[in-house]
């Protein structure tokens, strides 16, 4: 079973310091959390809300609806009470309202600690006692989350928790708890993943200007700064970021940027630019919805068409997009591997929705271990940059190291000097293009997930829980849940964990439904695709995506991976959750 | 042994100011001692930008107005690299003028030596951001309107590390000022190099220049930032050339802890090891 539990009230009432503090507290019990995040962009006022959904098996989505809402706020109230399960429960700081239990957080804190600002902790202490936690569990983080700043305060914080506890559990209500497991203890977000990920994978250079929502991302980095030797440098610009980058890639460091769309879109220059002078910059693209500024806190996955073609000209890239915290560590390194072995640009996708999702994970390595660079160390007196290769990648030298190493923006010569000798730019363009070949050949293949694949289901294999399907394997990938499946759902990125849910709910329902996930979007390996979403017998294929237009469907179509399909679309700002999607599928 | 690029001849026109700033910034290179195997020159896009393809050293020719952020790049992953700028006005002034302002508050250690000839020259005569009140062009059709940017003043303002002009008609002085600016060890070094163009600025000529610039005086302290700005103010009919101003700010590269004793690239080398 599981339980949906909402914590809203204003910015600046302290929602997600509560949400964070019930994650961590629930994940040392052992249960399984999947916490999502849904603000205004505003620093106070308005109605912001955190989820925590805890189970006894593996979570991969968050839920429409809570079955226990903890309104700290009279307008959290308002807006969120139609949003309840019918046997769900709430909570509410102030006068008592039909259906409602009465809890005074703010007075409780008060009279306890003497601090009115503490009422988020009752009210965290209040979710324990309901559920039948044993309180002492929240105690323990607390004492992590507030130890820094003394004695005094984690004391106060621990009366006002005890004291909330005890005030619930004298309530009329109950709410049903799922048994406390064997879930990881690790809990780790998207944002988290990623930075973690490009330090350990030696990125030593970071330059970026602050966006939402891909912040998460160079906050990570900032704080790992010392720690892995990093210079993270705030740039006055996107423009500057990228170029940032372009400059430290050549002077050979792994380098990256993080932005979002409109950041993004001031980049696409030198995304070219690093096409260009194939140099292995790295994009981290956090979507949210536009076009324009849209909705800054929000999630989408709308970028995906302007990601694959951002940038004027023709150069070769790779798109990875993560479904869960841990693909997202495996990917952003793969990403950083790629882009060295085939020295062009590559952009990592997620979203509002991974970026802030909270969920277990096995814990993740966080030591260092440097990705091989690809570089001539000693080249020869008569080295040239761009020498032409059979697979499009020449040697890859860097300044300092003793010949000349020459790039241009405009075309260039093997030597890497300005021509307009139009037989060589046809060489060069084709040799820059010739990798693609190699990056297809190397592409990830998609992720099938079925009901009847044990081996695809992470709950019932701890020691992988979301491991990723191998390139370059001897066969093609055998989807044993497909096969058969009348219902294909194909997903790229973050809708991962809401499509695989889905799966299940539908599949317990009857229905005959398996999952194609894409945790590698480009280069797409068409050949290879095509049997699967049109080969396994499926009556209906349904590109399940996080815009309004279904871009990925029209990649699939364009790239000859499939004739047509449905699109499932959702462009609210919401995340997409498996309950969202199996409601309409089975309609 | 370095490898000598067999070169190809510049596609500058006959009597540009850039085949002086070419010639004297190759002394200056030998004149400050500077290992060439260790020296990138970075330019944007322009007419001046193509200066990297005509001599010897390490060549990143980026993007249109974003020489600065790719210096700033290549300095911070190896700051034992010498980072020179050659660009123009339209480059570093205009389309990446942002970035100009933000690297002297960054004050990363890069040479900046913008050819300004007060007129864009590879798209064929229109204005600049330092052309002056009246320049009529293809564009400006009734003279530009805008007022000129005034760099010099605006580095000071800035508190930029090393500020100086020459003029590509007195190759002595800037050979001097070339090889003072690349003998900075503060952090950036910005060098206005007054640059007739031969084609498109028939007002803004080698004569035009002649009559006008006037050497600092030998008593003025570069370190004195009131009189430094007083200096970079002066424009019209007295030209003043020379190292205007000279701050004792510590360079971005000398703040950071993690490059105390090893370059980035040399860190990663020894982690991957």
């Amino acid at each position: 079973m599981d339980l949906n539990i909402r914590i809203a009230g204003e910015a600046g009432q302290g929602v997600q310091t509560t949400g964070n503090l019930l994650v961590r507290a629930f994940a040392g019990l052992g249960l399984y959390v999947f916490a999502t995040q849904s603000y205004m962009s505003r620093i106070r006022g308005g109605v912001n809300w955190f989820d925590v959904r805890i189970g006894d098996r593996e979570l991969f989505s968050g839920r429409e609806r809570a079955d226990l809402l903890v309104a700290l706020s009279p307008g959290a109230l308002e807006a969120l009470r139609g949003e309840v399960t019918d046997a769900g429960v709430v909570l509410f700081d102030g006068a008592g309202a039909p259906g409602v239990q009465s809890l005074a957080f703010t007075e409780t804190a008060t009279e306890v600690s003497g601090s009115a600002q503490l009422a988020n902790t009752v009210a965290a202490g209040a979710v324990f006692g309901l559920l039948g936690y044993e309180i002492d569990k929240l105690c323990d983080p607390l004492a992590v989350q507030f130890g820094k700043k003394g004695a005094e305060l984690v004391a106060g914080n621990v009366r006002c928790a005890r004291r909330g506890a005890e005030l619930a559990a004298a309530l009329a209500a109950s709410v049903a708890a799922p048994r406390p497991g064997g879930a990881p203890g690790d809990v780790c977000s998207g944002s988290e993943a990623v930075g973690l990920a490009a330090a350990t994978a030696g990125v030593k250079f970071v330059a970026s200007y602050p966006m939402t929502p891909s912040t998460g991302v160079f906050t990570f980095l900032a704080g790992a700064a010392d720690e892995y030797g990093i210079v993270v440098e705030q740039a006055e610009d996107e423009i500057a970021a990228v170029n940032m980058v372009c400059g430290a890639t050549y002077a050979g460091v792994p380098a990256m940027t993080t932005t979002s769309g409109g950041g993004f879109a001031l980049m696409a220059e030198g995304l070219s630019l690093a096409g260009m002078m194939e140099l292995p910059a790295v994009v981290l693209l956090a979507q949210r919805p536009g076009p324009a500024t849209g909705l800054p806190t929000r999630t989408g996955q709308e970028d995906l068409a302007f990601a694959l073609h951002a940038g004027h000209g023709e150069f070769p890239r790779a798109l990875f997009a993560p479904g869960t915290p841990a693909q997202a560590y495996e990917l952003t390194r793969r990403a950083l591997k790629t882009a060295h072995r085939f020295q062009t640009p590559v952009i990592v996708l997620i979203d509002q929705f991974l970026a802030d999702v909270q969920k277990n994970t096995q814990p993740l390595d966080r030591s260092l271990r440097p990705i091989d660079r690809h570089v001539v160390l000693d080249p020869a007196p008569d080295y040239v940059r761009y020498a032409v290769t059979g697979d499009g990648v020449s040697p890859r030298a860097l300044p300092g190291s003793g010949p000349f190493v020459v790039c241009d923006s405009d075309e260039h010569t093997e030597d890497g000097h300005i021509t307009e000798d139009l037989g060589v730019r046809v060489r060069l363009q084709d040799k820059r293009l010739a990798k693609v070949k190699g990056m297809t050949a190397e592409a990830l293949p998609p992720e099938v997930y079925g009901p009847t694949d044990p081996g695809a289901r992470g709950d019932e294999c701890p020691a992988r829980p979301e491991s990723l399907p191998r390139a370059n394997s001897t066969r093609p990938p055998q989807p044993p849940g497909a096969a058969g499946a009348e219902t294909l759902l194909v997903a790229w990125g973050s809708t991962y964990g809401p499509c695989r849910e889905a799966v299940d709910i539908l599949a317990a329902e009857g229905r005959s439904v398996a999952l194609v996930h894409f945790a590698q979007v480009w280069p797409l390996d068409a050949g290879a695709v095509r049997p699967l979403l049109t080969g396994a017998g499926a009556k209906r294929v349904i590109s399940v995506e996080g815009n309004s237009t279904g871009q990925f469907a029209s990649i699939l179509r364009g790239a000859g991976a499939i004739d047509t399909c449905d699109r499932l679309l959702r462009y609210d700002g919401m995340p997409l959750t498996g309950e969202w999607i199996a409601e309409r599928i089975l309609r | 042994m370095m490898t000598q690029w067999p070169g190809s001849s510049p596609a500058w026109c006959p009597g540009c100011g850039n085949f002086s700033i070419l010639k004297t910034l190759d002394q200056a290179i030998d004149a400050a001692e500077i290992d060439r195997r260790r020296l990138v020159l970075v330019s944007g896009i322009g007419q001046a930008a193509k200066l990297p393809h005509y001599t010897r050293a390490n060549v990143f020719n980026g993007l249109h107005g974003r020489a600065l952020p790719a210096a700033t790049g290549i300095k911070v992953a190896n700051h034992r690299l010498e980072v020179v700028i050659t660009s123009g006005d339209g480059d570093l002034y205009g389309e990446g003028g942002n970035h100009l302002i933000h690297a002297m508050r960054r004050n990363v250690g890069v040479k900046v030596f913008v050819h300004n000839n007060q007129v864009y020259g590879l798209t064929k005569g229109q204005a600049s951001p330092t052309s002056d009140r009246g320049f009529v062009t293809k564009i400006q059709t009734h003279g530009v309107i805008l007022q000129p940017i005034n760099p010099l003043a605006l580095a000071v303002v800035e508190d930029c590390s090393f500020v100086a002009r020459s003029f590509a008609g007195a190759p002595d002085h800037l050979l001097r000022t070339m090889t003072e600016a690349l003998s900075h060890r503060g952090g950036l070094a910005l060098v206005d190099i007054l640059q007739p163009c031969v084609s498109f600025n028939r007002v803004n000529t080698f004569q035009w220049y002649r009559e006008r610039v006037r050497p600092v005086e030998d008593s003025h302290d570069p370190f004195d930032r009131d009189g430094a700005l007083k200096l970079a103010l002066q424009q019209g009919d007295e030209i003043p050339i020379g190292v205007i101003y000279r701050s004792r700010r510590p360079s971005f590269e000398s703040q950071l802890a993690v490059l105390a004793g090893k370059s980035l690239c040399e860190h990663f080398e020894e982690e991957r090891r």
